[in-house]
């Protein structure tokens, strides 16, 4: 069975419950986190297929987070999508090891389509 | 001189005439002027004058005899000698003085005059023989010396003065600029401050005068940038200019200072002295950071409820029926405006970073082509009024910042729609001339004028007819040039009023 659980990460209430809307819409079980520290408790208890998360966050970057993930065998392989509006965003995402990144604004049928790519 | 016959003085050996005779010639040989005056009589007058006495006076004998010498002096009788002559003669001494006299034709001439007396076996004076020669010549030439002395001596006071008044002047500067300067001789001891670093660094006169560079103030100027600059730096690229240096200083704190630094070359005095100058852009850099942080988070900030905006369009597209045309026009126009309100928050970020020289460039290689593409695609996808069409190719897998590259193509594929709204294609070309990849936008629309064509690429420069229809804040183009320029490329424009343009680029493979 497929797990359609995508986990989003973003200290912008807008945009995460904007993004839940927009995962839902597309059939996808959407959960929200706004606090990036407690990214790692959250993914052992939902167990998420994907993970969407935004880079400049208070208390943990986004790409620490995908940073500390790659270090556990349990989501070294886990997708990361990442979303930000700074200009230096890819090159930090890709240092980081995530699977992909996203610049703010996004194109919401881009970000489905990606989304899409990881569970064809 | 004293003639005894009877010493038995006789130098032909024959008589005293012919003895007589030989003298007188010998006398008339002499090119010194020889006359006998008698002190005995009144006015001591001239008995005997030599043939020489006349050619150097311009007299005949018979103009000569029974007058006093004075009267070669003519109307010139204040002289100094002349008083030394009057004294030799009262007190019967020999003298020798300088005279100015004067010929018959009334021409100066130098008398160097030798006087002495002759006395009888009594020790009284009886005569004066005086031997006279003219040192006209030796006079003139020494007159001429002398003033070529004064003006020397005038020339040397005055360039003495002219110096001084330079070294006040430059003084003065020195101590009137705002900005720091300090003098060090070649052992980088300092020579000289002005008040400004003094006030600057807060430090007095006394303790940086004649003190090593890198000792001043227990050692707080020893800093590994300013070392580098004048042991390294200088003496092979002289003059610095601009050169950076950021210290934090024990007491007054940090500070970024730009120096320049000169090695004066002239030889003499002030050689291999160094001028150095500080200029302290402390603040200047704090605030241009604390204005770079403030649009970078601004414009972070801004990004953030235009995701949200986006987003929820996007949903609204998605979730709405698709027949009715209202609606689809009016979501479709909502996008447009979102993606322009992004693009004027990418340029705003974008000048800030380039006015800073901030651009920062992440080159790696990719397909230019498919960039092209892409970034049409991108642009088709936003705008439906117009159709873009991509001819030629350049085949590159071209080593550059592809995600600015990307920006520059977007921007100019808007700027075409945007000005010939008239028009329904925009045509891209892409090719490769001699050395560098070439893309060239054309549009159909409003055109450039001659005079704005030279502007459109300066910072907040819109053109007066544009402005009224088209409102934005004039940066793309700007921030498109500052792209290709960094990529060592050209970005140009050709057009003509009403006729539509054509922008272009060069980067060079």
């Amino acid at each position: 069975m497929i797990n359609k659980t995508v986990l989003v990460c973003d200290d912008d209430q807008g945009i995460l419950e904007m993004l839940v809307l927009v995962l839902e819409s597309y059939g996808y079980q959407a959960i929200a986190e706004s606090n990036s520290p407690n990214m790692f408790d959250t993914i052992e208890k939902v167990h998420p297929g994907l993970v969407i998360i935004d880079l400049w966050m208070p208390e943990m970057t986004g790409d620490e987070v995908v940073k500390q993930l790659r270090k556990k065998p349990e989501t070294h392989d886990l997708p990361v999508i990442v979303i930000s509006a700074s200009m230096d965003g890819k090159q930090m995402a890709d240092k980081a090891g995530a699977t992909h990144f996203i610049s703010k604004p996004f194109d919401i049928f881009n970000l489905i389509d990606k989304v899409e790519e990881y569970y064809a | 001189m004293d003639i005894d016959n009877s010493s038995g003085f006789n130098f032909s050996g024959e008589s005293y005439e012919l003895d007589f005779n030989l003298l007188k010639l010998a006398i008339d040989a002499s090119v010194a002027g020889i006359i006998i005056t008698d002190y005995r009589q009144p006015d001591h007058p001239i008995i005997y004058s030599n043939k020489a006495f006349e050619k150097i006076s311009g007299y005949k004998r018979n103009e000569i005899i029974g007058r006093n010498c004075r009267f070669l002096q003519g109307d010139d009788r204040e002289q100094q000698a002349r008083y030394i002559l009057k004294e030799a003669i009262k007190n019967g001494e020999t003298a020798t003085v300088e005279l100015r006299n004067y010929r018959k034709n009334g021409d100066l001439f130098w008398n160097e005059l030798y006087l002495s007396p002759v006395k009888d076996a009594n020790g009284n004076v009886t005569h004066f023989m005086g031997v006279q020669n003219d040192i006209t010549k030796r006079k003139n030439a020494e007159q001429q010396l002398q003033k070529e002395r004064d003006e020397m001596e005038r020339r040397v006071i005055e360039r003495t003065r002219s110096l001084k008044e330079n070294e006040e002047y430059l003084a003065s500067i020195l101590q009137t600029v705002r900005e720091s300067l300090l003098v060090l001789a070649h052992d980088l001891r300092v020579l000289s401050v002005n008040r400004h670093f003094l006030r600057t660094f807060k430090v007095s006169e006394a303790e940086t005068i004649g003190i090593k560079l890198y000792d001043l103030g227990n050692g707080q100027w020893n800093i590994p940038q300013l070392k580098e600059l004048l042991e390294t730096i200088l003496p092979s690229n002289n003059p610095v200019l601009d050169f950076e240096v950021s210290y934090e200083f024990p007491h007054i704190g940090k500070k970024i200072m730009l120096l320049n630094a000169h090695q004066i070359e002239l030889d003499g005095e002030y050689k291999q002295h160094i001028l150095l100058s500080f200029e302290d852009i402390t603040e200047r850099k704090e605030a241009n950071q604390r204005k770079d942080d403030f649009i970078s988070i601004a414009s972070h900030e801004l990004r953030s409820p235009l995701t949200t905006v986006k987003g929820y369009i996007q949903l609204l597209e998605r979730l709405l029926p698709k027949d009715n045309d209202k609606v689809t026009h009016a979501i479709a126009k909502t996008n447009d405006y979102l993606n322009r309100m992004n693009e004027l928050i990418t340029n705003l970020l974008d000048t800030s970073k380039i006015q800073n020289g901030k651009i920062e460039l992440h080159k790696e290689v990719f397909d230019f082509d498919q960039m092209v593409k892409e970034a049409a695609e991108n642009v088709q996808g936003s705008y439906s009024s117009h159709r873009i069409k991509i001819t030629g190719s350049t085949k590159m897998d071209y080593a550059g910042d592809q995600h600015r590259l990307e920006q520059v193509v977007v921007n100019l594929l808007t700027n075409a729609i945007k000005y010939s709204p008239e028009a329904s294609e925009i045509a891209v070309y892409l090719s490769r001339v001699s050395g560098f990849i070439k893309v060239a936008v054309t549009d159909y629309g409003l055109g450039i004028g001659r005079e704005d064509q030279k502007k459109v690429f300066e910072r907040f420069f819109r053109a007066n007819s544009i402005q009224k229809k088209f409102p934005g804040m004039g940066i793309g183009l700007y921030v498109c040039d500052q792209i290709i320029k960094n990529h060592k490329g050209t970005l140009w424009v050709d057009s003509e009023a009403e006729k539509g343009a054509t922008f272009s680029f060069t980067l060079p493979i």
